[in-house]
């Protein structure tokens, strides 16, 4: 073959290599991602197992008033900001308050007013985030923010609710979701669903702690209280982070194992699609009996118990900031019956009772409002609320005036059992180990918010 | 440093994976030698028969052999419609054209992936990983197996194939130079969706077994085609026996850099550094293994 051919061939390879290099960036810049985003894992779970069936024995609780009158009049706008991008989509969150909050419309509304929820989303864009929030209080006026999950938006818009008097009901990722006074979210977080965790794997005796977590920003702040609760028991740690999406499963679950050794336990932060790869790759190389699992929250969906088989049944321990949607309990069965009546595209899962708890928080404080429902008259109601029962909380959701905000701070671990989700440790506290929780603790037994586990 | 014993179960992990990217990489060689077409979106392809595999098993009832099969057909027909409607007008522009026109097709498989099966938590076992065997105290299942000895078996077919075939010699003949080729009666087209029609095949095939050793998700295994890429591009798109080498080699690569947690988290990287050090050595060496047939 001639010289020119031959280097003419060469510079065509190197040409595609550079376009490969190219594809490459293009795979760093959408692949390295997560489902549950920049707090490493999240703390939310989808779940594909559609609904479930019959609404259960217990009677559900209302919508709103309960009265079957349709409200009308001029709406109540409330906001919600979400994140939505390829590989993270939280708007089944919002969508299912929204679900929520129509079927308040059709019962009377709020003292006779429909509420509307005004949906914004952004793409891990502070600008965009920041524009969102603006949008939201300038533009559209809402009178409170409910719903709102976001990988960014705490840290981006906290200072900016502060500003201007909005108390924020939603779901949180980031650190500033749980340590500004304007912000209480309805589940725990990543970090401290990973202590959860934790506590639930030290209880079951191991010998040394392996976190394994998605390489995101973040995971500093995530691994905290699974350190200073392993640190308070005397059990010797190591944490990994390992990009998303996974491309070497078998390789990242045998990492995990040896990470922990003989005796140790595994600690799993990931997203459901990417947990699931790393509990099949360690069954697949019988490594699910080598050492004790455990996983934050995003795993406590059916379809992961469905997906693993009974590989896992009782070996994998999921801490759950929710309850499981299987109970037959009021709130819970209302939440199957509004996801059935008015979002019957949204699944059965975590996600889903965020958005249903929170509009159902925000609606509960409204029909408390005496005289106008403004602004004004909105944010106080919330940020009043104390003492909120519900079925789908270990203890009562509340606000209030405090410095940094976690009332869910007290919940379940499940397991994996012949394809569905069971509890396998009833209510427990995160431990307080962690300075956050003690702080918050400590708060709540001054405010007289504190509960304690039965 | 990790011991032995923890390198151990990282060499079956990385010549399994490194089978698959060998295959892979030996379907896109192919592909290129015969037409020029740097097929980027091999892994989209492959990973939507996976997905429609999974589907028909988990939500049509389907037995599962023959969602295995429409997975690598789908592989195939996918793949060899786009050579027979993209082919013939890209025939005559650079090969970065063509390859980035794969990459459209990439693309939109990724969105309609996305589109239809979002990107929840998916599993599909093949029977094969449920059966293992040990060798010394590591647990090695069929999967993997299959994964290195596909790997071989293609190459050696391929090798065979290209070597003492009337359609192989004709590919041959179109990497040579298309131009003498088509004037000496060959039919180009033809050749050329034979071409298309086996490179969807394999990517039907590693998509399944991919499936089971990464994992169920679109994205995962569309962008896996950069380690596929990797091994193809150290062999200089031409030989399908380096092809394979190199595969393996990725594969061991990387799986053996995970146990080593002062570069675990660089591992990712493997892949390009492999293939910017071969194509390096290869440029001050001043010659080019281009041309030969394996």
């Amino acid at each position: 073959m001639s010289i020119k051919l031959v280097l003419g061939r060469s510079r065509q390879v190197v040409r595609l290599a550079a376009l490969a290099a190219c594809f490459a960036l293009f795979v760093a810049a959408c692949g390295d991602d997560d489902d549950n985003g920049g707090g490493g894992g999240g703390s939310g779970g989808g779940d594909d197992s559609g609904f479930a069936g019959e609404t259960g024995k217990q009677k559900a609780s209302k919508c709103g008033l309960g009265n079957g009158k349709p409200a009308s009049g001029e709406p109540i706008k409330l906001g919600a900001i979400n994140t939505k991008q390829p590989g993270t989509d939280f708007t089944e969150i919002a969508k299912t308050a929204e679900a929520y909050f129509k079927c308040v419309n059709d019962n009377g509304g709020i003292n006779g007013r429909p509420v509307e929820l005004v949906q914004e989303t952004e793409q891990t864009d502070p600008a965009q985030a920041a524009a969102a929030a603006k949008k939201l209080v300038e533009t559209e006026k809402v009178a409170g923010i409910v719903g709102n999950t976001s990988i960014i938006e705490c840290a981006v818009n906290h200072k900016y609710y502060e500003a201007n008097g909005y108390y924020v009901i939603g779901s949180g990722i980031s650190p500033e979701c749980y340590g500004t006074p304007n912000y209480a979210a309805v589940n725990m977080g990543p970090r401290h669903s990973v202590t959860g965790a934790t506590q639930y794997l030290i209880r079951e005796g191991v010998e040394k702690l392996a976190l394994i977590q998605s390489k995101v920003p973040g995971t500093e702040y995530i691994e905290g209280g699974f350190l200073a609760v392993a640190k308070q028991e005397g059990v010797p740690t190591e944490s990994l982070a390992e990009a998303v999406p996974i491309q070497d499963a078998n390789s990242v679950a045998l990492k995990a194992v040896q990470a922990a050794g003989d005796g140790g336990g595994v600690v799993l932060n990931f997203t459901p699609p990417e947990a699931l790869k790393i509990l099949q790759a360690a069954a697949q190389q019988g490594l699910q009996d080598r050492v004790k699992w455990a996983c934050s929250t995003p795993c406590n969906t059916d379809f992961l118990a469905d997906a693993l088989g009974t590989t896992f049944d009782d070996k994998l321990g999921v801490n759950a900031e929710m309850s499981l949607v299987s109970i037959d309990a009021p709130d819970t069965n209302l939440y199957k019956q509004v996801l059935k009546d008015y979002a019957p595209d949204i699944p059965l899962g975590s996600f889903s009772q965020f958005g249903f708890l929170e509009a159902r928080i925000a609606t509960d404080a409204m029909l408390g409002i005496e005289g106008d429902v403004n602004k004004e008259s909105v944010n106080e109601a919330f940020k009043n609320i104390k003492d909120f029962k519900t079925d789908m909380l270990c203890k009562p959701y509340y606000f209030g005036e405090a410095p940094l905000h976690i009332p869910n701070n007290t919940d379940i671990t499940v397991t994996p059992k012949e394809g569905t989700m069971a509890e396998k440790e009833s209510c427990f506290e995160i431990s307080d180990a962690d300075a956050p929780i003690k702080r918050v603790r400590d708060i709540e037994k001054k405010d007289g918010n504190y509960t304690p586990v039965e | 440093m990790p011991s032995w014993d923890d390198f151990q179960p990282f060499i079956v992990t990385g010549l399994a994976l490194g089978g698959v990217y060998a295959l892979s990489g030996v379907g896109m060689v192919v592909l290129y030698r015969t037409t020029g077409v740097l097929n980027l979106a091999f892994g989209a392809v492959g990973a939507m028969g996976a997905l429609i595999a999974w589907q028909a098993i988990n939500e049509w009832g389907w037995a599962e052999e023959p969602a295995y099969l429409v997975c690598v057909l789908f592989g195939g027909a996918v793949t060899l419609l786009y050579g027979l409607i993209f082919g013939p007008p890209l025939a005559g522009r650079d090969p970065l054209v063509k390859a980035t026109a794969t990459l459209g097709l990439a693309l939109i498989l990724l969105g309609t992936m996305s589109w239809i099966w979002s990107d929840k938590a998916r599993s599909m076992i093949l029977p094969t990983s449920t059966e293992s065997f040990m060798v010394s105290d590591i647990l090695v299942n069929y999967t993997q197996v299959l994964g290195l000895a596909f790997g071989v078996v293609v190459t050696i077919g391929t090798v065979l194939f290209l070597q003492f075939t009337k359609l192989g010699t004709a590919m041959r003949g179109l990497a040579n130079d298309r131009e003498i080729t088509a004037t000496l009666g060959v039919p180009v087209r033809r050749v050329e969706a034979s071409a298309w029609l086996v490179s969807g095949l394999i990517s039907g095939v590693a998509g399944l077994l991919l499936s089971n050793l990464v994992g169920l998700d679109a994205a995962t295994l569309t962008f896996l085609v950069i380690s596929s890429l990797a091994a193809a591009l150290i062999a200089r798109l031409s030989s399908v026996v380096v092809t394979l080498v190199a595969g393996l080699v990725v594969g061991l690569a990387t799986a053996l850099a995970t146990p080593i947690l002062s570069i675990s988290e660089y591992r990712d990287m493997a892949p390009f550094v492999l293939a910017t050090l071969a194509l390096l050595w290869l440029s001050r060496k001043g010659h080019s293994i281009s041309g030969r047939a394996v």
